[in-house]
């Protein structure tokens, strides 16, 4: 384990020893310099000045209702598309239809779209110059620099994880199971929650973890729609935002290590799932060749 | 070019793959290793290319000592199982990249690369398919063009692993026939792994059979088949009744160790003799199926133990005698080879 | 042909319209209305926007950074990726998992992660400022910003691609006496170019967009280390909507032009290289 060997590979096509350590340790030391030390900086500069200015920080009513707001956010934005994942994979995994690639692209379109962009199209449809905006101004309703905005950003840039996972999972497994559950006398809704929920479950998992640390993270296509009032539509990255322009730091680092602690908890258990779902599938195949 | 291959041996982690193994490879010949899945086969072949180092042992090519030297260096053309041919390069590419790595010294210039290469696609017979990919490829053309690709730099051996192993049984018997041909023409020293027996006989000059890391026997086609060396030979060529002395009496005493205590008679099939009376050390059986499969008779039998007993006819001898199902007969091994019982069994 | 096969499981016209409505809601609807509101700009009026001096100076820097970062992410995403598949060592597990991180982590942490790092007194910038070399509140910072966001895509899409390489392969190319060299750059690398192009063409695209870690390293000044992304945030901010959409929209164009890229090359790839089994 500790000798620096390659796995299930003959000596014939290895590279001599001194190469193997020699791109080792480049890439450990690219990897060291630019994602571990940003994320030890984080916590080193929320920390600077000892745990009670941590503590402090945190407990301003101001970086508590920012953390309130993104939690909101994101509760309402990740099953939103989470029902939607399951239902365009549902469409697009298990049924053959004209047009498929294209609306897969679609779907695929809003991780190309920059989040300014995002943010600006609703402001061109519900801003007060845009579409809607004489007439949700009429009518009292704020979108654009109030919440709702700030849900659509979110439900837009988290718009494809779900569906992302769950197509190729849902097209490798097939239509087999669903078609026996059928004959057998199932209802359609009872094959879903009976058979085909608990073999995507994984994949499930794995989507709403990403979709979940971007929503809770988005910063561009919120800042754009939120107009930052403080202590009303502020969401903890707009707030970490606006505490290091007030050269803050101690407050906006301790106010981004809750988010970098998030990341590391969305990769631990991104880490979990993975190693969840190659255990289920070499068990599996383990089955198979038993027979 | 010959192969020697001296007490090689070689293990995975506490797996023997190979345990001492010991063989002569001669200048020229087609050889056959044999044997059943994880019988060693297939590491000894890629011992004897370089792919895999020997834990113990040495080979050695022409007399020379090449265990240490590298796959690079030692001009072995190797056919692998699934091919790997390059699915970036056309057909032409994957044959000449042996001759385009070589050193610029050495490097033949491009006009004779080409010629070389559409000499060695003619000899294949797929000179037509020089610009395809393999993915536009069938089954045997991949193979093809994979024993051309290895046959580009001259090789002094060529290896070859389950050579017709991923293809389906009609081309399969075609390529046999067509490599045997080959060989004919080339006449390189080559050697093929397969667990197909009647690959291993129809193609090979010499066949070895191994099973657990052991080389059982080393022969022609004729002498593994009809003189199997050890019961494991025996019985992984072809079908065969086993009558222990202990059981069936005297009946097992027909060869050499007559008389010894736990004798095993091995009598294939088609020695067995059916006789509607009793004689001298028969043995009463009862006919339960007859099945016509081509141009043999099958016929299952069962001892008044119940011991079962297969035996084998020509239709014409079938069409003779007429036996029913049912019907009483009397066996009789016309020749057995007897081994001392091994209790391990 | 119809434009749905027959199947026996229920439920398609349901999945199939939620899908295309809320697509259209979410996605679609807003979108056009980024090209209509476009459209209602004259053509002269447009061309004056987009090719205004500052505008021309953002789109080289967003282009020239992006490029310059995904190249970069192009060959370290190719070492890290190496290193992953075949060599082990201690630690590798967690390794892995590490290179997620700039999915992971918000992008305003990172920003500000990054320049405190690189900033003339920061960790890193203390090392570089006596060199000469200034990253932070510089193009550099840009770079640096982008392949930190870049750096998962090129890895990602080569990872498995590495995985799956037959050592047959390889080892076929040591038998015709191709050196490990030979063997790298003959066999191994044309095998994961397609895969190789489409990480560099995703990190690309995704830098081009990129915001929030880059607007803290970058320093913002006009005309020498000022974003896109950035300058339709500032005409919004001064109402000036028409000419936000017109930037907006030929980042827009691009991103469609570089979606077309990818499946570009994974057409031609899958169309003669697809191995029948």
């Amino acid at each position: 384990m500790h000798s620096l060997h390659s796995s299930k590979r003959s000596g014939a096509t290895d590279e001599p020893a001194w190469v193997r350590w020699l791109l080792t340790v480049a890439a450990l030391v690219f990897l060291a310099f630019f994602l571990l030390l940003p994320l030890a900086a984080v916590f080193t500069e929320a920390l600077r000045k000892g745990w009670d200015l941590y503590w402090e920080a945190l407990k301003e009513p101001e970086a508590l209702s920012a953390i309130k707001l993104t939690l909101i956010i994101t509760a309402i934005a990740v099953p939103l598309n989470l029902v939607f994942g399951v239902a365009a994979s549902w469409a697009i995994a298990k049924f053959d239809f004209k047009g498929k690639s294209l609306l897969i692209t679609l779907i695929d379109l809003p991780f190309s779209v920059s989040p300014v962009v995002a943010g600006l199209i609703y402001v061109l449809v519900f801003g007060a110059q845009g579409w809607l905006g004489p007439w949700l101004a009429e009518h009292d309703i704020k979108i654009i620099f109030a919440v709702p905005g700030m849900v659509l950003a979110t439900v837009f840039v988290t718009f494809p994880f779900v569906a992302r996972e769950l197509i190729p999972l849902m097209e490798a497994q097939g239509t087999d199971e669903e078609q026996a559950a059928l004959v057998l006398g199932a209802s359609g809704w009872q094959t879903f929650w009976k058979v085909t929920l608990p073999n995507i479950k994984w994949g499930l998992l794995y989507g709403v973890i990403l979709s979940n640390a971007r929503a809770m993270g988005e910063f561009g296509a919120v800042s754009v729609v939120s107009g930052h009032i403080r202590g009303l539509t502020n969401t903890v990255p707009l707030h970490v935002e606006i505490l290091y322009n007030e050269y803050n730091f101690v407050a906006a680092f301790a106010c981004a290590s809750i988010l970098a602690l998030l990341a590391l908890v969305t990769l631990a258990v991104k880490t979990w799932v993975e190693w969840r779902s190659e255990r289920q599938m070499a068990a599996e195949q383990a089955v198979v060749h038993d027979h | 070019m010959s192969i020697e291959i001296q007490s090689v041996a070689k293990r995975f982690g506490n797996f023997v793959a190979l345990d001492n193994v010991d063989l002569k490879v001669e200048t020229g010949e087609l050889l056959a290793l044999l044997g059943p899945s994880g019988c060693g086969k297939t590491t000894l072949l890629r011992i004897i290319a370089g792919l895999e180092t020997p834990d113990a042992g040495q080979i050695r090519f022409h007399g020379e000592d090449a265990t240490g030297t590298h796959v690079r260096e030692r001009q072995v053309g190797f056919v692998f199982q699934h091919y790997a041919l390059f699915r970036h390069m056309t057909v032409f590419e994957n044959v000449a990249f042996g001759l385009r790595v070589r050193p610029r010294q050495t490097r033949p210039p491009e006009a004779e690369i080409r010629r070389r290469v559409h000499e060695l696609l003619e000899l294949v017979q797929l000179d037509w398919l020089a610009d395809r990919y393999p993915a536009q490829l069938s089954g045997g053309q991949r193979q093809r063009i994979a024993l051309a690709r290895a046959l580009a730099v001259e090789p002094k051996v060529l290896l070859l692993d389950e050579p017709f192993g991923a293809l389906d049984t009609k081309v399969r018997k075609e390529l046999r026939r067509w490599l045997k041909r080959l060989h004919n023409e080339v006449h390189v020293t080559s050697v093929f792994v397969t667990h197909d027996q009647e690959e291993a006989l129809e193609v090979a000059d010499r066949v070895v059979v191994m099973n657990k890391g052991k080389i059982e026997q080393v022969g022609t086609p004729e002498q593994v088949y009809d003189t199997p060396a050890t019961p494991f030979v025996y019985q992984f060529l072809g079908d065969v009744n086993l009558f222990h002395s202990r059981v069936h009496g005297g009946f097992a005493e027909v060869g050499e160790h007559a008389g010894a205590e736990g004798v095993v008679a091995y009598v294939r099939p088609h020695d067995i003799e059916l006789l509607r009376e009793p004689a001298a050390l028969t043995l009463p059986a009862t006919l339960d199926h007859i099945r016509a499969i081509g141009p043999v008779v099958r016929l299952e039998l069962r001892l008044d133990n119940g011991d079962p007993v297969e035996a084998e006819l020509s239709r014409e001898a079938y069409a003779d005698k007429r036996y029913l199902a049912g019907e009483r007969l009397h066996i009789r091994p016309r020749t057995a080879q007897n081994f001392v019982e091994d209790y391990t069994i | 042909m119809r434009f749905r096969q027959a199947s026996v499981l229920p439920g398609f016209g349901l999945a199939f319209g939620y899908t295309v409505f809320y697509l259209g809601l979410v996605v679609l609807l807003p979108l056009s209305a980024l090209i209509i509101k476009t459209s209602s700009l004259t053509f002269d009026r447009f061309w004056e926007v987009v090719t205004a001096e500052r505008v021309m100076a953002a789109y080289q820097l967003t282009f020239g950074a992006s490029f310059v970062a995904a190249l970069i992410n192009l060959f370290a995403g190719l070492l890290v990726a190496w290193v992953l598949t075949r060599y082990r060592f201690p630690g590798k597990r967690l390794v892995d998992a590490l290179v997620d991180l700039p999915f992971a982590l918000p992008t305003a942490v990172a920003g500000i992660a990054l320049t405190t790092l690189y900033a003339p007194n920061g960790l890193i910038g203390e090392w570089l400022a006596p060199l000469g070399v200034q990253v932070a509140f510089k193009p550099l910072g840009v770079v640096v910003a982008l392949t930190f966001i870049g750096l998962p895509f090129v890895v990602r899409t080569v990872q498995p691609v590495l995985q799956e390489l037959e050592a047959e392969l390889e080892e076929a190319a040591a038998c015709l006496g191709a050196s490990r060299w030979q063997t790298f750059g003959k066999v191994i690398l044309p095998t994961v170019l397609p895969a190789l192009m489409t990480g560099f063409t995703l990190a690309f695209a995704r830098a081009i967009g990129e915001y929030g870690s880059v607007i803290f390293i970058a320093g913002n000044i006009p005309l020498e280390s000022e974003i896109v992304p950035l300058l339709i945030i500032g005409k919004l901010e001064q109402y000036d909507y028409a000419g936000a959409t017109a930037i907006a929209s030929v980042m827009l164009l691009i991103s469609f032009g570089l979606i077309f890229v990818i499946n570009l090359i994974q057409w031609w790839h899958g169309r003669r290289h697809g191995m029948r089994k």
